[in-house]
């Protein structure tokens, strides 16, 4: 049976990577995003990164996963993010969240992606609804603990 | 991004519609696309339309962009709100409102996606920062 969801509730946090050069050229094939950045020392030092920054999207996407497993009950239906540092190849990255609001039909969360620097790479919201099959049952916001 | 560099001149042309284009969810890119995300490949990755924009009619006029003001897309911001989820192996009309911002220089893609009978299944919004090469300077 599913826990109530209250505001400051965390995610348990997922860590992925480090991402190498056969990573981010795989990810570059799969996904289409060929800019060259991802992929080439040379233009990335050239912005005065150490390492190609991994795809934003690889990391945003990486979230889903790790919001299904949190919560059965709950459906993605939407995410934003804003790609605030560039996280580099070779880093691992933590992905981390907590609930921002909580309504008997919407949970909003506040998404973080952290690489080797202490701010985050990225700082995003996701938005889950219930599943019509758990609607009006305990496992919803605000109706206390087991 | 935190990127100091040299502001390109931005063609502020009018925002420009694209499509509509019909689009598929290929299962096989679906499932090879979740699992280069983290997934299983058992649904379809709301970011999947990520995908679509690198689909040649609408990634076009965006190198042309980059092309005519020598520089790099930087993606800044991404934003999906869904109705409907997609679904594995149907196909959508996708239409693409792209329009420049100058100050900082900006493309921005507003993607709405519909089912073939019309209705609205998600709405995307890609935010490139135009970084250009000419101002990105020697290497450290």
């Amino acid at each position: 049976m599913s826990h109530a969801i209250s505001v400051g509730d965390k995610l348990p946090e997922v860590v992925i990577g480090p991402f190498d050069c056969e990573a981010l050229a795989r990810y570059a094939e799969v996904s289409g995003d060929d800019n060259p950045l991802h992929l080439d020392d040379a233009l990335a030092a050239k912005i005065g990164l150490a390492a190609p920054p991994v795809h934003g999207m690889k990391l945003l996407a990486a979230f889903e996963p790790m919001l299904a497993k949190w919560r059965k009950d709950l459906s993605l239906v939407g995410f934003s993010a804003k790609f605030i540092q560039p996280i580099l190849r070779g880093e691992t990255v933590r992905l981390s969240g907590r609930v921002l609001r909580a309504s008997p039909d919407e949970i909003f969360i506040r998404l973080f992606a952290h690489g080797a620097a202490r701010a985050p790479g990225i700082i995003g919201e996701a938005t889950l609804r219930f599943l019509p099959s758990v609607s009006g049952t305990e496992a919803k916001a605000g109706a206390g603990r087991p | 991004m935190q990127i100091d560099a040299e502001k390109p001149d931005l063609p502020l042309d009018a925002p420009r519609n694209l499509g509509p284009f019909r689009l598929r969810v290929d299962p096989a890119r679906a499932a090879a696309y979740a699992r280069e995300t983290g997934g299983d490949g058992s649904s379809v990755p709301l970011s999947y339309p990520a995908l679509w924009l690198m689909e040649p009619a609408l990634s076009a006029p965006v190198r042309e962009i980059c092309a005519t003001l020598d520089a790099v897309p930087v993606h800044e911001a991404q934003s999906f709100a869904y109705e409907t989820p997609l679904l594995s192996g149907e196909s959508y009309d996708v239409r693409v409102l792209l329009r420049c911002e100058a100050t900082p220089p900006r493309i921005v893609i507003d993607a709405t996606i519909s089912a073939l009978d019309g209705a609205t299944v998600a709405r995307i919004e890609t935010t490139l920062r135009l970084v250009p090469r000419a101002g990105l300077g020697a290497a450290p």
